[in-house]
């Protein structure tokens, strides 16, 4: 097997390998006649990227017999690529034979140095595949990589996971102001419970997805995904640098979601080439809290997903009153320290935030990110389970917001805005997988404006 | 200080430079660890700095008298001592200011046989260091480095372009062999540890990468990488900057001799502080030349080479 690529391929093909060194250690080749593919499996098994090129993206692609396949390391292949590409003229990659231990990577450079690297491969590699059709993912988003990276920027850099939580778009009623658009996509920082997180930073983003996303689309009950935020990082950079848009398709909490550059039309060098990222999510959803300690909140690993099998989900689907017997989480534990609360009847008290210092207004205030504003209407009803993050506001929780926050007042300080254990004896907030509801946001902005 | 008066024991050595830079930039090519001791000859014909180690490489900085503003020699036996390179280095650098030149003064010896560096450039304010000096081992290395033949095995290859395949040749993790072949005439050097890499430099007429080449058999060595790639770890920017050629020769035994020009650059404008003797008209390509003595690791058979 032998190809060779030059000039704007050739750049291309190192932005795939930078990424595939940034998701896994071995790089899998299959080549047959009609394409090649690379990919790659992280070690944790819980993310797999693939990239597709057909014969048409190489300067030469010829390949003896059926099929050829193999593995090496992925630094081996970026060390062939540390020669920085506009001093390359072109690169030829060769596999002899079909057993050949070594495949050799020739670079010729512009200054007449011919570099020749010989890597040792695996030929027998233990290559798993993984093929999901992205038409079966009933939700996706299209995000400009510059507009992802900027979303991104307002987490803290060491984050390891991150959490979507998508909701359907209603139609916002004729009166809306036209500066609140409605909230539907929640990105949040998802921090493991299980681990020592006294320093973390915990952010919460709503994003309008009509403002910041190319296209959105989802439809039904709200749904979370979680997943590793460094892999992602990774494809965001390689879309970036590409030039393309993201296209990100997913189904649901534990079942693995899909990202791929969206190719425009006109970019008929798309046409020769793909890539895909498939990303694990965690099993558990966010936005049905559960007792940490019954549920093990791990990352499922791809292979069990792939299969896309209707396994039973962690989460029973029947939704949670809000009951004062309703135990918050260490999760919760952590919001709860952080919006302090002035005491209030109803309030429950298991937190002890009450008595700090700080105010929770500056708290928040500190923690308080561009976008975050809540804007749909509420539709008036009993303080019945919804959100977490979106509450209705009942009389009584009023009197429970802080001092600040003028009832019926739309305020960037409200704290329902927050994932808050404290409202427990209020409309459950603690995570409730409150299917047939809606998000609802918080309080009546619309109304009085 | 001025030196009107007859000083009691006039110095060894009291020489003054325009451009404390490009001796910075010369001396600094020969670092390849943090402690490194040299040793420094004086002599009517300029300065000579010579580092060794484990008895593998070795290294010379020539700065010939030409190079210096003024330069007044006035010992009767060559003074040799020993000073840290690493000190001496950092020590120049400190007289240096971003974007200008800068003139000192150097002066051996002290009166307990520092070095002593004055700054020349202002008339208010001064900045004097003494180096303390070592008496040097007087062991004498072995780095006679003889011809191979009748004929030079050399050939000049673009710094630039050697530093690049040498950075690139730490990746198979081996020792390097450098084969010389004269039909087709080509310099190629190999690598194989975890990987194979091998770098191959052709000399055509169109290539401005061989500069020149000389060989009229094949010839084929193994050197130790960390010795390799001490002769260009800390090449300074002005010799890419200029695009200048390295030489590498390979001697009798398969010593291989790698000698780079590191520009000592005048002043652009005359220094009105600096007393300059040396010629008016401005010279270009003032050159320090720094070279490297490689010796071969043993091989097996030696029948190939002589």
């Amino acid at each position: 097997m032998e190809f060779s690529l030059s000039g704007n391929g050739l750049k291309t093909f190192s932005r795939c390998i930078t990424c595939l060194a940034r998701i896994g250690n071995e790089l899998a080749v299959e080549a047959s006649s009609s394409q090649l593919e690379f990919h790659t499996l992280n070690s944790s098994r819980s993310a797999y990227q693939s990239i597709t090129f057909k014969p048409g993206f190489f300067d030469v692609y010829t390949i003896f017999g059926a099929q050829v396949k193999f593995s090496v390391l992925v630094k081996a292949v970026c060390a062939v690529l540390r020669t920085p590409i506009q001093s390359i003229d072109h690169l030829r990659v060769q596999l002899p034979d079909p057993d050949a231990s070594k495949v050799q990577w020739t670079l010729e450079c512009n200054n007449g140095m011919r570099k020749a690297y010989s890597i040792t491969c695996n030929v027998e590699p233990d290559i798993q595949h993984l093929a999901l059709d992205r038409n079966g993912f009933p939700s996706s988003l299209i995000v400009r990589p510059r507009d992802l990276n900027r979303l991104l920027a307002n987490f803290q850099s060491s984050l390891q996971e991150i959490t979507i939580i998508a909701t359907e778009t209603t139609s916002l009623p004729s009166d809306a102001d036209s500066e609140t658009g409605e909230k539907a996509v929640e990105l949040r920082s998802y921090i493991d419970p299980t681990k020592d997180n006294d320093s973390s930073l915990h952010t919460q983003l709503w994003i309008d997805p009509t403002e910041e996303f190319v296209h959105y689309n989802h439809v039904g009950d709200p749904v979370d995904i979680t997943f590793g935020v460094k892999e992602w990082k990774a494809f965001v950079s390689f879309c970036e640098s590409c030039e393309v848009d993201i296209h990100l398709y997913f189904e649901k909490a534990g079942e693995p979601i899909l990202m791929a550059p969206k190719v425009g039309l006109s970019d008929a060098s798309g046409s020769n080439f793909d890539a895909t990222l498939v990303l694990a999510t965690m099993l558990t959803s966010q936005l049905r809290e559960e007792n940490p300690s019954e549920q093990p909140q791990q990352a499922a690993s791809i292979p069990a997903q792939a299969v896309r099998q209707k396994e039973p989900q962690a989460q029973p689907e029947s939704s949670h009153r809000a009951t004062a017997s309703e135990h918050p989480s260490d999760q919760t534990k952590i919001w709860s320290d952080l919006s302090a609360r002035s005491g209030s009847a109803a309030a429950e008290n298991r937190q002890t935030a009450e008595d700090r210092n700080l105010s929770a207004t500056d708290l928040r205030q500190s923690q308080r990110l561009g976008r975050i504003q809540i804007s749909e209407n509420v539709p008036a009803g009993a303080p019945a389970a919804s959100r977490h993050h979106t509450r209705e506001k009942g009389p009584l929780e009023e009197a429970q917001d802080t001092p600040q926050v003028n009832d019926n007042t739309f305020s960037q300080r409200h704290p329902s805005n927050w994932v808050d254990a404290t409202e427990v004896d209020d409309d459950d907030d603690d995570n409730d997988d409150e299917d047939e509801m809606c998000i609802q946001s918080t309080p009546p902005y619309c109304e009085e404006h | 200080m001025s030196s009107s008066a007859v000083e009691p024991e006039a110095a060894d050595l009291v020489c003054q430079l325009e451009n404390v830079q490009g001796m910075v930039d010369s001396l600094s090519a020969v670092r390849w660890k943090r402690h490194q001791d040299a040793v420094v000859e004086l002599s009517e014909h300029g300065i000579v700095l010579i580092l060794e180690e484990s008895n593998c490489l070795q290294a010379k900085v020539y700065l010939r008298k030409e190079l210096f503003a003024q330069y007044d020699y006035n010992a009767e036996e060559r003074p040799r001592f020993g000073v840290s390179l690493g000190l001496f280095v950092d020590c120049l650098s400190t007289f240096t200011v971003p974007g200008r030149a800068t003139a000192i003064e150097i002066r051996y010896p002290g009166p307990d046989m520092q070095l002593l560096l004055k700054s020349l450039d202002s008339s208010d304010a001064c900045i004097y260091a003494e180096i303390r000096t070592i008496i040097p081992d007087t062991v004498s290395w072995d780095y006679n480095f003889e011809p191979a033949g009748s004929v030079p095995l050399s050939f000049t290859v673009k710094s630039a372009a050697l530093k690049e395949a040498i950075d690139d040749l730490e990746w198979p993790g081996s020792s390097i062999r450098i084969n010389l072949k004269p039909a087709p005439p080509s310099v190629s050097f190999r690598g194989e540890g975890h990987g194979d890499l091998q770098i191959d430099l052709m000399y055509n007429a169109n290539s401005d990468l061989l500069l020149d080449f000389n060989c009229n058999r094949p010839v084929s060595h193994r050197y130790k990488y960390k010795f390799l790639r001490a002769t260009t770890s800390n090449l300074p920017s002005s010799v890419m900057k200029e695009n200048r050629g390295s030489k590498l020769t390979i001697g009798r035994g398969g010593m291989l001799k790698v000698q780079h020009l590191v520009p000592v650059g005048r002043a652009p404008f005359p220094n009105p502080h600096v007393i300059d003797s040396a010629s008016h008209q401005q010279q270009p390509g003032r050159i320090a030349y720094i070279e490297f003595f490689v010796k071969p690791e043993e091989e097996e058979d030696d029948a190939r080479n002589d």
